[in-house]
């Protein structure tokens, strides 16, 4: 078997080609297949495919392996919420859950459409469930007062994947957290939201990994009418890591707040991607991205509005992305971009990339504010603009976070 | 004598098919030659609608009655043909136009309208010599004149500008949308002056105002109170001042 | 037809312009306007031409080169440019649709036979010269690009300063050039490239492809391979050119591609202010254009780069126009240089088009300023490159783009900052403006940062015609399309602003006759 597999992905790495393995070792399942194929169809991504001209996994992942560093401790609170870990053993939930939230674990695989524009996201769900973990997650929220729910990401060895399906009833509403802590030469996971009429969710992505990592986080979305997603993201990055969140505007009036924040490191590299359809007219899209990079670091943005003739009617939709530059040696890639075919639309976008605002530090240091603590305190501040919409039980800690890499 | 503007019946909606909603309902006025009306109504009664009616704004559908400006059907009119035969609306929130000097756009304007109307352009050296007249009456400083239209002007500004056009443009009948708004008083006086330099035997006036302050310098020949879509009661001057004293309500309770 | 070798130079000394090849007397009968209610420059000529066999092989480009009569060096140039061509693959990345471009379906050759000239302006009809005016040709120089003799001598009375020299490309080849022997007394050399190859070869070979390599892309290198004829400008150190220099255009002939390669290079601190206009006929099949332009700055030289682009765009079924690939290239290579390019685009059915600067030289100044229509099934995918390498390097772009009909109007743009570019700065403005429901406007810029010092910044709007202006315009009595046009005058004004004063005049009503129809 494993020399036919060998065929699935065109002059494979050695990564690859333990991937293949991996999807060799899995029963058979048609579903899973097809995730597979769409996945093998490019291989890990690459800088010649445009949507990873800047983050080339390929490159970065040439073998699997097991990173030098265990995972990161997870400064996230666990208080007061319904906690689920994927561990290096496996997969641990509540033993019960409260009225509203239903979770089914799944051994098999869940159909996947739109798995070819997602290549990471097909991984993940053609190799989830491997270990004591299962395939697909699926949970059903029916309830509008759900504690929050929290999941850990503690690696596996050489590679980590899980894949999570969110039905968010009508009026229903979720808080979610995540925690992504690295452990993995490869983490990849995908998570699907479909969320109904009214319906809420409040979602906080928290990354921290390895630069001897790999890791991809993907999110689709489907928001309804007057549905509500505020989505906050706070990554370091990794070798390379990239957070997408990918999010269909199904029927009118639904409106989304997507931020993010990146601090990225010597040796680090931090990606966000984001892909928003405005498939309904009347709905509403705020975005807003900040980033902050060190000599050696890497950050690259990707945003796109897409409009399309008619549906897209009344969007009003802005995007926003800031980087600093904090040393020599920093880069930063960034692609804000609007394809728009309704005419009657209000949309924006806007990037800047460079230092700190001159006359900002002037003015702090004018009034008795040392340099150091002045572009310290300029810089929180410009990060923290990101944070703010991130669910109260996490905010603090985000920020606390943010501020700690950045005074080190 | 046949009135200039004639208003009869005219019942008037906003909104798209299905949500259309009727603010005109059976409205009839007339406006001779050489009057200055003032329409005054509660917020919402449907006045801004009703010059936007008359000047052919797209957006409002003409359900019922008619209007007619000098014996002539209006109502089917392209905005421009109307401004051609003179109606002039003084907008209660005048539009920016990015990139459209003041000068540049009066100027198209009034070529325009005189090509419309058969006549020979001006000549730029008339129309700058016009320009400073009307601006120096108005106190508005020529540099105003070289920005695009309206961009970033306070809201007097915009109001001074909205004269400033009307005076050269000339119109034979002019509606006065709420342009006492956002003025100080010295600037009201300045406005005022613009107005009543205006008037004559042979033009048309319709002020509509919240506040009876505006009539206390444009003097009304006849004072109309709008409510519900039509003119509920007519009066002379005296009844701005009763208005202001005893509220819509009372009036409006009188007339029901 | 005749596909006779050898040269079709037909030199004849008429002043001070060198008319090689005029237009031939049929002209008069067959020049006149096709069915376009909207193009004015749709008319076709018709005239005795030589063409090189259709088609591209080696034998082609023997052809093309025996036919100019071209030193050896720059027949290897072109068949080394060719034998790369034949490995690479047209790109794909723009956000254009085209049905599949059959290269051995064009001729890559096409120069007009020699003919009469006409004696007087008297003889020249009047629907040409008032077509030449639609075309933003001084009426002067229009009587010297049909040949009329002694119009150079009234064209340089005639006309106000500034003066504009103007190169008049006619299919594949250079027809006349203007105000040579004054502007040779400044010293700077203006002539068509196949004449400075054989009277400044070490000019030309010094920066031909210096600029845009042989193998930059499919369409440049394509160029390399055939180009015809073009424009080469050289600025000496330290001299303003005097007038402004202008190369006019036209594509007539059928099947035709036009592959002109212009060299422009102003010597230390010197001075250029150039201006390209375009136009084609009106033809069913889509012609190509695939030109290449190079600019050279050294140390504190300035060259400014106004095109006016009003190639036929097709009908309105999308049938016809011209496919426009262009690669166009400014090098600020000295200290302190500046090149600016600014366009007015208005025609093609497919533009693809990124006039682009270099900034290599520490502190030299890269500027972009466009205005982008389409209308009808036009697609445009435009904007610039700008490339940081020297010290405190600075680039400003601002781009308008204005998509109408069933169009589709993109603005892609590269800002890319080297690590060594310390402070460097760029800023970016793109707006786009949507006039009706059936098109769409699209804005993707890239920016790769790798300067901690750098300052970038972008905005970009996308919003429709507004509604409120429209009728404001209107209520002061202005009709609709002349509201329109007025508008969106305003929404380019900072761009027209960077034109020649009576190019932007031009630009304006090119504007206008771009979006009749658009509304209503
Ligand atoms: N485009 C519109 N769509 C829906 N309602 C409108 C629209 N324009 C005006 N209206 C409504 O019509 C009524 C009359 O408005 P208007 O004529 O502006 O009142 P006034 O000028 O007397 O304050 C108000 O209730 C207003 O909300
Ligand atoms: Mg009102």
């Amino acid at each position: 078997m494993s020399t036919a597999l060998r065929d699935f992905i065109k002059n494979p790495t050695a990564a690859e080609l333990e991937l293949v393995a991996r999807y060799g070792m899995q029963p058979e399942d048609a579903r899973r297949e097809r995730a597979f194929l769409a996945f093998a169809e490019t291989g890990l991504p690459h800088r010649r495919m445009e949507a990873w001209k800047w983050t080339d996994f390929k490159a970065a992942l040439k073998v699997l392996e097991t990173p030098a560093a265990v995972s990161a401790k997870d400064p996230l609170p666990h208080d007061g919420a319904l906690v689920f870990r994927f561990t290096p053993k496996g997969f641990e939930a509540p033993a019960k859950l409260p009225d509203g939230i239903r979770m089914v674990a799944q051994p098999s695989v869940q159909a996947f459409p739109g798995a070819e524009d997602v290549p990471m996201g097909a991984l993940a769900a053609a190799l989830a469930g491997s270990g004591k973990r299962p395939a697909t997650l699926t949970f059903e929220i029916t309830s509008g007062d759900a504690p929050r729910l929290h999941f850990v990401f503690e690696g596996a060895g050489e590679a980590s994947f899980a894949r999570i399906i969110f039905l968010v009833r009508s009026g229903a509403s979720l808080t979610l957290t995540e925690s992504y802590l690295g452990g993995s030469g490869l983490t990849s996971a995908v998570l699907e939201f479909d969320m109904e009429k009214d319906a809420k969710l409040n979602r906080t992505i928290f990354q921290r990994g390895a630069s001897d990592e790999a890791l991809a986080v993907t999110a689709i979305a489907h928001l309804g009418a007057e549905a509500e997603m505020t989505q906050t993201t706070l990554a370091f990055g990794a070798k390379v890591a990239r957070m997408e969140t990918r999010v269909v505007h199904q029927a009118s009036g639904s409106k989304l707040n997507l931020n993010a924040a990146y601090l990225s490191g010597m040796g680090f590299h931090a990606d966000i991607t984001t892909n928003v359809r405005h498939g309904a007219p009347s709905c509403v899209t705020r975005q807003l991205t900040k980033g902050a990079v060190l000599d050696g670091g890497t950050g690259v943005f990707q945003g796109k509005f897409f409009v399309p003739r008619k549906t897209g009617q009344h969007t009003d939709a802005d995007m926003q992305h800031q980087a600093l530059l904090l040393e020599d040696g920093a880069q930063v890639f960034a692609k804000p971009e609007l394809e728009i075919y309704a005419d009657d639309v209000e949309c924006a976008h806007g990037n800047t990339c460079g230092a700190l605002d001159d006359a900002q530090m002037f003015y702090l240091r004018q009034r008795g504010i040392p340099e150091t603590q002045a572009r310290a305190m300029l810089t929180e501040a410009f990060i923290a603009e990101a944070l703010g919409m991130a669910d109260e039980a996490v905010r603090d800690v985000l920020l606390a976070e943010a501020q700690t890499w950045l005074s080190s | 004598m046949r009135p200039m503007l004639k208003i009869t019946d005219l019942s008037a909606t906003v909104g798209e098919d299905s949500e259309a909603k009727t603010i005109l309902n059976g409205l009839s006025l007339d406006v001779p030659a050489g009057e200055v009306h003032a329409i005054m109504g509660p917020n919402g009664a449907g006045k801004s609608t009703l010059s936007y009616v008359l000047t052919g704004r797209s957006g409002y559908e003409v359900t019922g009655g008619g209007a007619t400006l000098n014996g002539e059907d209006i109502l089917g009119m392209d905005p421009e043909d109307r401004a051609a035969k003179g109606m002039f609306l003084s907008f209660q929130y005048p539009v920016e136009i990015p990139g459209v000097p003041v000068m540049t756009f009066v100027r198209t304007a009034m070529n325009a309208q005189r090509k419309a109307r058969g006549e020979a352009e001006i000549s730029a050296p008339d129309f700058i010599k016009k320009s400073r007249e009307v601006a120096g009456m108005l106190n508005l400083d020529a540099e105003m004149l070289k920005r695009p239209v309206n961009v970033g002007f306070s809201g007097g500004e915009k109001k001074r500008l909205e004269i400033y056009q009307m005076m050269m443009l000339e119109p034979k009948f002019l509606i006065l949308d709420e342009t006492d708004s956002g003025l100080d008083i010295d600037a009201l006086k300045t406005v005022a002056d613009g107005v009543n330099a205006m008037r004559d035997p042979s033009r048309g006036m319709l002020v509509i105002t919240h506040y009876q302050r505006l009539l206390d310098y444009i003097k009304p020949d006849k004072v109309h109170v709008l409510a519900k879509g039509r003119i509920i009661k007519t009066g002379e001057a005296d009844l701005a001042l009763r208005l202001e004293k005893e509220g819509y309500d009372g009036v409006l309770g009188e007339a029901a | 037809m005749d596909c006779c070798g050898g040269t079709t130079e037909h030199e004849d000394d008429c002043g001070e312009v060198k008319v090689k090849d005029s237009i031939d007397a049929k002209t008069v009968e067959a020049a006149k306007a096709l069915e376009s209610e909207n193009y004015s420059a749709g008319f076709s000529t018709t005239i005795d031409t030589d063409f090189a066999p259709k088609g591209l092989s080696e034998d082609t480009i023997r052809y093309i080169s025996a036919a100019k009569n071209e030193p050896e060096w720059l027949l290897e140039w072109r068949l080394k440019a060719y034998e790369r061509w034949l490995t690479m693959e047209e790109p794909s990345w723009a956000m254009v649709r085209y049905p599949k471009i059959d290269y051995q379906a064009y001729y890559y050759y096409a120069a007009p036979k020699a003919g009469a000239k006409y004696a007087s302006i008297d003889d020249v009809p009047k629907e040409i010269l008032e077509t030449y005016e639609k075309l933003g040709i001084p009426l002067r120089e229009a009587e010297v690009l049909l040949g009329v003799e002694g119009a150079v001598e009234t064209a340089a009375e005639g006309r106000e300063k500034p003066r504009v020299a103007v190169d008049a490309v006619f299919d594949s080849v250079s027809v006349a050039t203007t105000f040579r022997k004054e502007l040779e007394k400044a010293g700077v050399i203006f002539m068509s490239i196949s004449e400075a190859v054989h009277e400044y070869p070490d000019l030309v070979k010094k920066y031909l492809g210096t600029v845009v390599p042989q193998s930059d892309n499919f369409f440049a290198t394509l160029n390399s391979a055939v180009f015809s004829d073009g424009t080469f400008v050289y600025i000496p150190k330290g001299v303003r050119c005097p007038m402004e220099l202008s190369t006019y255009f036209r594509m007539n002939a059928e099947n035709t591609g036009q592959f002109e390669r212009t060299l422009i290079i102003a010597d230390e601190s010197a001075y250029v202010s150039y201006l390209e206009g375009c136009t084609a006929p009106m033809r069913d099949e889509n012609q190509l254009h695939a030109a290449v332009v190079e600019l050279v700055a050294l140390e504190d030289a300035e060259i400014k780069y106004s095109t006016v682009q009003n190639w036929w765009p097709g009908d309105e079924d999308g049938k016809g126009g011209i496919f426009n690939f262009v690669t166009k290239r400014g090098d600020c290579r000295g200290d302190r240089s500046k090149i600016s390019w600014t366009q007015v685009e208005t025609g093609s059915a497919v533009t693809w088009k990124y006039p682009s600067c270099i900034l290599r030289g520490d502190d030299s100044v890269g500027e972009f300023y466009s205005i982008a229509v389409t209308n009808g099934r036009q697609q445009a995918d435009t904007g610039t490159k700008m490339i940081h390498l020297g010290k405190r390097t600075k680039s400003r772009i601002i781009s308008k783009g204005i998509s109408a009909g069933k169009s589709d109007n993109t603005y892609r743009g590269l800002v890319s900052v080297n690590r060594k570019a310390v402070n460097a700065r760029n800023f970016t403005q793109c707006d786009s403006l949507l006039i009706g429901d059936k098109c769409g406007a699209h804005t993707i810029p890239y920016v790769e940062n790798r300067c901690a010092s750098a300052q970038l910044e972008h905005e970009a709007t996308t919003t429709k015609l507004s509604e409120d202006q429209l009728f404001y315009a209107r209520q002061r009595g202005i009709a609709e399309e002349d509201a329109v046009a007025l508008l969106v005058n305003g929404f380019v004004r900072d761009v027209l602003q960077h034109l020649p004063m009576e190019f932007a005049v031009e630009a304006q009503s090119l504007l206008k006759v771009s979006l009749e129809g658009s509304v209503g």
